[in-house]
């Protein structure tokens, strides 16, 4: 029963030159731009071509034969990813002979398939799965024994994937990752035929610094990572739109939670920053967010530390700074801003300083080992510790004329009376004594915190700060691209997020209002800060910064 | 009129593999003549189009043909040739012996081929299993520079070409022409896409045609003794020139054959030249007429059946590699099979799921009924893996070869198979379940 054809559009006679591509799906005809591969011309045309090897950002290999359909005047059905487009194409994915080729081909993927989906933390969001469910017979013809791979099932292949290949389906997405994105090429085809098996070369481990990705790109449950393997179902976690903490490129990410932990972070589709990818050392920062030392305010009383409600705390500092203002002037504060806080926050810390008329604010700067990425179309490089360097410098956290910074504390040029720090774990720095040491030399020390630090031990106010999870906000990346990132759950009492924290102290010292919410907040960044007037909250709204609609975890590509 | 032999006259003589008794015989004076007596590339690809040579290493496509696909214009890529050596379908071995016996005739044709494509460089691929066929190769190429026929400016001619002997790592499908070209590039050994086709983006990216050693070696004598020459040999315009039949199976002598093509099945099971006969009297069961991938015909069959690619086309079959596998009536058809699908399943490169995956279960169950445990729905069951595997489900045509004994012997044998099936034993011959479970 196949779908009667519309005949194609022949194109007008010497047209100009023509932007799209007319191919006939089904009858419908749809424009498409050029270059793009039929499964994505389909996709655009609302139709679905199920496939497995297929990947935009790899190499089209045409292996797994899932993605058959017929092409009129070829007799034999065709690979729908090797078929380059032209114009007129008419393609047909309905048919009987598409429809028995496709049940064709999850029988022969299914029979060798252990079929463990119950225990696979693939399940869920495994193409294998869907394409079964979508595609396939409900019985198998196969009665033999299954294929088994002694000694290449449940190994670790490096430091954070687990391969098992019986589950594998032999697509090479991952082989293909390392070798053109990673380009470290670790995996390969072992032994041919039915025992074709995907391994490391010799033993060398999967180990470069996007290994995670080749379990990502994983159309099954073959590879998985050590670290979220047996954790969570994951039709159980909730996706929100976030940006890596890990660098100063700001990976979108979707932060995966569930009852108030944070179980992943997957990349999230942005192909002008980290495209379908995630570096090792930014997902598993994951973990570290559910670290909670600081979950009260806290202030040092000679030898004793004791328990404020929020409030309190704000005040305490509030008044502590009045009087410093009172005996020696707004010049004897310093407030310090943090590559690890939000353009919002970064921005009342800035706008308190101003409020008070004082010249000594700074941000840390926390060099890291640079970290790479590539994006559709280069690779991005960052060196910093925060995401939120560039915004940090944006939202105007330098001295001002006259003013003093982080280096003249730290070399003792300069002592403030009384330092306000944005972040307790703002920098390697704040474990080093010597730093410690010198900041202290302050007559206060105010810290909003969430982990423990030298400088959060010894500050005499400590304010209990959100996770990256707990809060929304907005970093400005290395390539000076505004993105936000949303909340994922709140912080339990009394911890809030150090925006609250900050409009609490800003609104205690006479600025601001205190119902205020980071939109508001943005607003007047709009208003004020030079460069950021363009970013309207359309542009950064569903957390994809500047682009809709493209939200799509690659957990299920 | 009696036949000489043209591509075996020089085998079985002494010292048939030195470059001196070859050029005693007047080897290399074609290409001497054609270098040097005016001869184009042109010239030679429109002789080799006017013979009517199909390529002998299956696919019986028109060799001339083949070669006018490489593009006019490279876009200063170079072209190479590549002569497919990987003579790997079951009971074939006449390549085999073209190089262990005549290496020589091998080169001359190369030559001349290169010549026509404007080739400056050659490979031949051959088979890894053939060691004692490549260092025949590898000498008589030494020989070949030594004398001038190869290196540069051939002869006096201005023409160059150099000739290297790859030897393959042990895969059927490298014989598939991408697979050889992958392989010979020191990739893993799997077909490639097409298109594009060998022809425009072939071995390191550069136009590429692929010919068999027989085709080679057919192209030497097309080029001395003329196109109308070659044509008038064989069964009709479609089918001409000398063929070379690998005999196997249960006759009085096998071997390699060399005749006219379209060659009656019969005279070459039966005839004083040939087979001589069935081994010990006993009767035709099926013949494999073209190699493993062929589909078996039966003894009704191979009455009237020419030997040539048209004349097996028409009986379903086809002339593949020109290996006659002959089995007797002692021969259990599902241990035929069970045997050809193991090799199948052994061989097939997987990158591709139907084949994959489906060549290693129908060889589960063949063995299965092979040793009683069959069930009469298994014998439709391997008829409905093999028809969703083939026809454009793949990459390459290995899986339409896998599934050609296994459809043949089901349709013409379906009796046996019933048999075997209920009986849990074979119909004929000496493997029955015991044996197979002890």
């Amino acid at each position: 029963m196949s779908t009667p054809a519309t005949p194609p559009t022949p194109p007008p006679p010497a047209a100009p030159e023509k932007k799209t591509l007319t191919i006939v799906f089904d009858g419908k005809p749809v424009e498409v731009p050029p270059g793009i591969n039929l499964i994505e011309a389909a996709k655009l045309a609302g139709i679905e071509i199920p496939h497995f090897c297929f990947h935009p950002r790899l190499s089209v290999v045409g292996q797994c034969r899932m993605c058959l359909v017929e092409i009129e005047g070829i007799p034999k059905i065709q690979a729908a990813c090797t078929t380059p487009l032209k114009e007129g194409l008419v393609v047909r994915t309905t048919t009987e002979k598409v429809r028995d080729s496709r049940a064709a081909n999850m029988e022969f993927l299914l029979i060798n398939h252990p079929l463990d989906c119950p225990i696979c933390d693939q399940a869920g969001e495994c193409k294998l799965q869907d394409n079964a469910f979508g595609y396939g017979e409900q019985r198998s013809r196969h009665d033999e024994r299954k294929r088994q791979y002694a000694g290449y099932d449940r190994t670790m292949i490096g430091p954070h994937v687990i391969a098992d290949m019986t589950r594998c389906i032999q697509c090479t997405r991952c082989i293909r990752f390392c070798d053109e994105i990673a380009g470290t090429g670790e995996l390969t085809f072992l032994d041919r035929g039915g025992r074709t098996l995907v391994w490391t070369h010799d033993g060398k481990p999967l180990a470069n610094d996007w290994s995670a990705c080749a379990a990502d790109v994983c159309p099954v449950g073959a590879l998985t990572t050590k670290e979220f393997r047996f954790r969570r179902r994951v039709w159980d976690l909730n996706k929100t739109p976030s940006v890596c903490p890990g660098c100063n490129i700001g990976c979108n990410i979707s932060l995966e939670t569930r009852d108030a932990i944070v179980y992943r972070f997957l990349p999230r589709l942005n192909p002008e920053v980290n495209d379908y990818w995630l570096c090792d050392y930014g997902r598993f920062l994951s973990e570290s967010l559910n670290v909670r030392e600081i979950s009260k305010a806290t202030a040092r009383e000679g030898a004793e530390v004791r328990t404020l409600i929020v409030p309190e705390a704000i005040e305490r500092i509030a008044s502590e700074i009045r009087s410093v203002v009172d005996s020696d002037g707004p010049s004897a504060l310093f407030f310090l801003g943090s590559a690890h806080l939000s353009n919002e926050e970064n921005f009342l810390l800035r706008k308190i300083a101003d409020h008070l008329g004082c010249d000594n604010r700074d941000v840390v700067v926390d060099r890291s080992r640079t970290r790479r990425m590539k994006s559709k179309t280069e690779w991005l490089e960052g060196d910093h510790a925060g995401a939120n360097y560039a915004g940090a410098r944006d939202m105007g956290l330098a001295p001002r004329a006259g003013g003093h910074g982080l280096d003249d504390v730290l070399s003792g040029r300069w002592t403030p009376r009384a330092a306000i720090i944005g972040d307790g774990a703002f920098a390697a720095a704040a474990d080093e004594a010597g730093s410690v040491d010198r900041l202290r030399g302050a007559g206060f020390l105010a810290v909003a915190a969430r982990t423990e630090t030298a400088l959060s031990r010894v500050a005499d106010v400590v304010l209990p700060a959100a996770s990256l999870a707990q809060k929304e906000g907005c970093f400005t990346n290395v390539q000076g691209r505004v993105q936000r990132f949303e909340r994922a759950f709140l912080p339990p009492p009394p911890i809030r997020a150090h925006w609250e924290l900050f409009l609490l102290l800003a609104t205690a010292l006479g600025w601001g209002d205190r119902n205020w919410t980071p939109a508001d907040i943005r607003a007047l960044i709009r208003e004020e800060v030079e460069g950021y007037g363009d970013v309207t909250e359309e542009e950064l709204a569903g957390g994809g910064l500047m682009r809709k609609g493209l939200f799509v975890s690659t957990g299920a590509l | 009129m009696t036949f000489e032999p043209v591509l075996l006259a020089r085998v079985g003589r002494d010292r048939s593999q030195d470059i001196d008794t070859y050029v005693a015989d007047g080897g290399y004076g074609t290409l001497r003549k054609v270098l040097t007596g005016g001869g184009t590339p042109e010239s030679v690809t429109e002789e080799v189009k006017k013979s009517g040579l199909r390529g002998r290493g299956g696919a019986g496509f028109p060799t001339g043909v083949k070669w006018g696909f490489v593009p006019k214009d490279t876009k200063g890529k170079p072209v190479y040739l590549l002569c497919n050596a990987d003579e790997s379908e079951p009971g074939t071995f006449k390549d085999r012996l073209l190089m262990e016996a005549d290496p020589h005739q091998l080169l001359e044709g190369q030559i001349l081929s290169a010549f026509a494509l404007r080739c400056r460089t050659s490979y031949i691929y051959i088979r890894g299993e053939f060691f004692h066929g490549a260092r025949v190769l590898v000498r008589a190429i030494e020989e070949a520079y030594r004398e001038g026929y190869l290196g540069e400016n051939i002869l006096g001619s201005g023409f160059a070409h150099d000739i290297t002997v790859h030897r393959g790592a042990g895969a059927y499908i490298c014989g598939e022409e991408t697979g050889l070209i992958e392989s010979l590039e020191g990739k893993r050994g799997q077909p490639r896409i097409k298109p594009p086709f060998p022809a425009v983006f072939g071995v390191f990216g550069a136009p590429t045609i692929v010919n068999n050693v027989e085709t080679l070696c057919c192209v030497t004598h097309i080029m001395g003794r003329g196109a109308e020459w070659f044509a008038k040999i064989g069964r009709n315009e479609k089918n001409t020139g000398p063929k070379l039949y690998c005999l196997s199976g249960a006759v009085n002598r096998p071997g390699v054959y060399e005749a006219p093509m379209g060659l009656q099945m019969k005279e070459l099971l039966f005839g004083p030249d040939f087979g001589q006969g069935m081994k010990d009297g006993r009767k035709v069961k099926a013949v494999i007429p073209g190699g493993a991938s062929a589909a078996m015909l039966t003894p009704e069959e191979i009455e009237d059946c020419p030997l040539d690619f048209d004349g097996l086309a028409a009986k379903k079959s086809m002339l593949g590699s020109a290996a006659i596998i002959v089995m007797n009536e002692d021969t259990c058809i599902v241990d035929a099979a069970t045997n050809l699908a193991k090799f199948f399943s052994h061989e097939s490169c997987g990158q591709c799921t139907p084949c994959r995956e489906g060549t290693p279960w129908l060889y589960r169950v063949l063995s299965r009924i092979e040793a009683g445990e069959g069930r009469m729905e298994d014998i439709d069951l391997l008829e409905k893996i093999s028809n969703q595997m083939a026809n454009g489900m793949t990459i390459c045509v290995f899986a339409d070869a896998a599934i050609a004994p296994v459809l043949s012997s089901i349709g013409k044998f379906r009796d046996e198979y019933r048999y075997h099936v209920e009986n849990k034993r074979c119909l004929v011959g000496s493997r029955t379940a015991a044996a197979v479970i002890a």
